[in-house]
């Protein structure tokens, strides 16, 4: 019993694991909370939903197109809501204000035009469950921990093992050094929300396949941001490990005390992460020159 | 009597040994110099002496009392004043309210009083901007005690900053490199300054510089810093000879 | 003229929320999501003790006020002297866990079906004098040393906190009078629409009260009041163009921040001719008296 409620648990952990990653690529590279986030999760959940309505496309190429959309999202959010304050050197405030309005925009957006409607995706998976020895395992949530897991390996590699990956890390150290060496910092930056938005649109269809599909979707972003507190911002491999964490948690509360009155427990949790170890699990703890 | 004592002080970062072994003495009413080369630990003295970062290990006395490692707002509160090597000034407040953001921390009147806009805030009030006042006048920046501080020439903003640092009533002011980006006449008058300060207020000064003319001409002793180790430290005719120190740093700039 | 006193009324509790959020954000630079939750634990708070047990409006007030208190001190404690991201992520998760709070316990508020059958005790004349009083509090605050060490950690923490400034307890201070001011916002929201519903103040609404904020002018007191007068009166006046209001002050405020990022109204500040000398006017190119 316990260990498919840590299975489920490390399913949605997965799902959280991209959400928080995509967060936290955006708050490495321009040192800020990226609250957009959740509206591009909502647009690429919808978009991911259109292209099943009209196209009657599997699982992998759904998934595709609205990871490209999103991609293409961030890119444009960039251009739209955060290079001039770049350009203008403007205090860190207004990235954050932007970040919020732009989500804001994004889901009203999905709101007047799909209304309050709920609608659901088609279902993918001709098999509900599967049984390996003991265990139940749901078959959606296997496929979605394998592809979110590969979709971060990938990520991995492309950063740690790659020179664009160099270039991205050199970037979320010092951006005017890092221009001064020859690497062009928008490229890099277009990159990053690139895969910021590429990312979001998987966890946006992942989401959709999980809980249907409303406007306020891009709201379970939260889970993305405490699993990032408690993995520690600033750091991947953290907001990664706090999603798995936050996930087992979670699945554990529900089973506890339901899943109405979870919040509440996440919240405290978190809060007592910032009392006792605010740097997080693999937080760093950056110490401002004077 | 020294007002200030370093003993033994270490910083590391990662792999790096910023600060080693370092010891210092700053006599009451005295004015004492750092200097050293680009990246030699200078300003992380500073930064370890006044609380930005905490030390590795070592002490740092304060009048006798021990202050290492406190809260940067208590080692202020103490009486170590300090200025910027960057200059950090506050936007969005005026040049007299950015002189009476140091006050402020030593005035009176409670919340209710602010909120409620009672008599005594008011009395307070004034009585707080005519102290940043007097400090402006003592700096020579009376005239633009209105104006916003980005807007002053970059000699006046490196004057403002002092004018700040010596609002918080201090026994010790740390300088950091108070002369960088001045011209020639503006440092004349910065020697002046300090000179003036020290002076007329008895306050003791610790200076890290890059201007020879400053720190031969102002300080009594000083300590030659390089790689984070203390190269060489003396009276400034001794540092001028020691072969060591022109090796190391000096050159020819005179 | 029920419609210009109801419109009137709305914008006079925006203006006492907005004067909360303008001492947090505006002059503190910190960026709480969780006002929404401030705002309904004063509505419910004071709604219920209203309902069970017959408090009057002033007494249920402070009541409310004084839990909306205790829940700032909870919060803030661990997440103001870390980094500003942590207070905006922090204060989201409150929210959440306020409005799961909120939803779950039905027999106690009613849950997802929210809370009716506050008594109307918000007048016009009661809104409208807590606006104004607000404002001369918060007028008091920014024109008072904790104003300037607010403005000052605002601009350059390091540097404040050198000049002896306790930066955690400037920054708790803020933080917890904007959640008293807020709480009352939402005290007078409740004993005005006389039902409250979780989903009424979620994040979303925080946010659109640091976008009135922005509109105005991060810096200017007069700004945000304005900006939240136009932004409430207009919607109201406007019904039919109810879905794209929010639309389309995302969008002015995007054009904001890219062309006029200090706001429409920049840091001016009305001054008072009365008693205060005018220090609420911000000389712009040098010269001063």
């Amino acid at each position: 019993m316990t260990a498919q409620l840590i299975i489920n648990g490390i399913s949605l952990g997965a799902v959280y694991a991209l959400i928080a990653v995509g967060f936290a690529i955006i708050f490495n590279i321009l040192k800020f909370s990226n609250f957009a986030h959740g509206g591009f999760m909502t647009v690429t959940a919808y978009v991911g939903f259109l292209a099943t309505r009209f196209w009657h496309t599997s699982l992998l190429w759904t998934l595709l197109i609205a990871s490209l959309a999103g991609g293409m999202l961030g890119i444009i959010a960039e251009l739209v809501a955060f290079r001039r304050i770049r350009n203008n050197k403007g205090p860190v405030i207004y990235y954050f204000v932007s970040s919020i309005t732009l989500g804001m925009l994004l889901e009203n957006l999905m709101t007047i035009f799909f209304s309050t409607n709920f609608y659901a995706y088609p279902n993918f998976f001709p098999v509900a469950t599967v049984k390996v020895g003991q265990l139940l395992l749901g078959v959606p949530e296997l496929i979605m921990f394998c592809i979110s897991s590969l979709a971060l390996i990938i990520l991995a590699v492309l950063i740690y093992r790659t020179k664009l990956g160099t270039a991205l890390r050199s970037v979320s150290y010092d951006v005017d050094t890092s221009g001064l060496m020859g690497i062009n910092v928008l490229r890099i930056i277009q990159l990053a929300f690139f895969l910021a938005g590429f990312l979001g649109g998987i966890s946006g269809v992942f989401l959709g396949i999980s809980y249907t599909l409303y406007p306020q979707l891009g709201q379970l972003v939260v889970k993305g941001f405490v699993a990032s507190v408690i993995g520690g911002l600033g750091s991947l491999s953290g907001a990664v490990i706090g999603a798995f964490l936050l996930g087992i948690i979670e699945i554990l509360l529900i089973r506890l005390v339901g899943s109405g009155i979870s919040p509440v427990f996440i919240f405290v949790i978190m809060l007592l992460f910032l009392l006792v170890r605010p740097r997080g699990i693999a937080g760093s703890h950056i110490q401002e020159k004077a | 009597m020294n007002i200030l004592e370093v003993k033994g002080l270490n910083k590391r970062f990662g792999g790096v040994q910023a600060v080693a072994d370092f010891y210092l003495d700053l006599p009451e009413k005295g004015i004492v110099g750092i200097i050293g080369p680009n990246g030699a630990g200078k300003t992380t003295i500073f930064n370890v002496i006044s609380g930005v970062y905490k030390a590795d290990s070592g002490q740092v006395l304060l009048a006798g009392r021990d202050i290492t490692n406190m809260e940067q707002h208590r080692i202020a509160k103490a009486g170590l004043g300090r200025t910027f090597q960057n200059i950090r000034l506050f936007r969005g407040l005026s040049v007299a309210e950015n002189v009476m953001t140091a006050i402020d921390p030593l005035t009176k009147y409670n919340i209710f009083s602010a909120l409620l806009s009672l008599p005594g805030k008011f009395r307070a009030e004034r009585e707080a901007r005519e102290k940043a006042l007097h400090y402006l006048e003592l700096v020579d920046l009376i005239a633009y005690k209105d104006w916003q501080p980005e807007n002053l020439p970059y000699g006046l903003q490196r004057r403002l900053e002092i004018a700040r640092a010596l609002a918080t009533g201090p026994r010790v002011l740390l300088l950091d490199e108070p002369a960088a980006g001045l011209n020639p006449k503006e440092v004349i008058d910065l020697i002046e300054l300090i000179a003036r300060l020290n002076r007329d207020l008895g306050l003791a000064i610790l200076l890290i510089e890059h201007r020879m003319e400053v720190v031969m001409q102002l300080c009594q002793y000083i300590y030659v810093q390089n790689f984070g180790k203390t190269l060489a430290s003396g009276p400034p005719a001794a540092i001028q000879c020691n072969e060591e120190v022109i090796k190391a740093y000096l050159g020819d700039e005179e | 003229m029920e419609l210009l006193a109801s419109v009137l009324t709305f914008t006079a509790i925006n203006v006492v929320a907005v004067t909360g959020v303008f001492i947090l954000t505006g002059l503190t630079g910190l960026f709480s999501l969780g006002q929404g939750a401030f705002m309904g634990i004063g509505a419910y708070v004071a709604g219920l003790m209203a309902i069970k047990y017959n408090f009057s409006f002033p007494l249920a007030a402070c009541g409310a006020v004084v839990v909306g208190l205790i829940a700032a001190v909870i919060v803030g404690l661990p997440t103001i002297r870390l980094r500003r991201d942590y207070i905006s992520l922090v204060t989201l998760g409150f929210g959440e866990a306020i409005a799961a709070l909120l939803n779950q316990s039905v027999n106690i508020t009613g849950g997802a079906m929210g809370l009716s059958g506050i008594p109307k005790q918000t007048t016009l004349l009661l809104a409208v004098t807590s606006a104004v009083i607000c404002l001369l509090l918060v007028w008091g605050f920014k024109c008072s040393r904790y104003g300037r060490q607010c403005l000052a950690l605002r601009s350059d923490e390091l540097a404040a906190r050198s000049m002896g400034i306790n930066v955690n307890q400037v920054k708790m201070v803020a933080f917890l009078l904007s959640a008293a001011i807020t709480t009352y916002a939402g005290v007078l929201y409740g004993f005005y629409t006389t039902y409250v519903e979780p989903v009424m103040f979620g994040w979303t609404k925080s946010a659109e009260w640091i976008i009135m904020v922005f509109f105005g002018g991060i810096n200017s007191l007069t700004g945000a009041v304005v900006a939240s007068a136009l932004l409430t009166g207009l919607p109201e006046i406007l019904r039919a163009a109810a879905e794209w209001r929010i639309v389309a002050y995302c969008v002015i405020v995007l054009l904001i921040l890219n062309f006029k990022p200090t706001g429409l109204f920049g840091e001016y500040e009305i001054s008072l001719l009365s008693l205060l000398r005018p220090r609420g006017n911000r000389i712009r190119e040098g010269e001063g008296s």
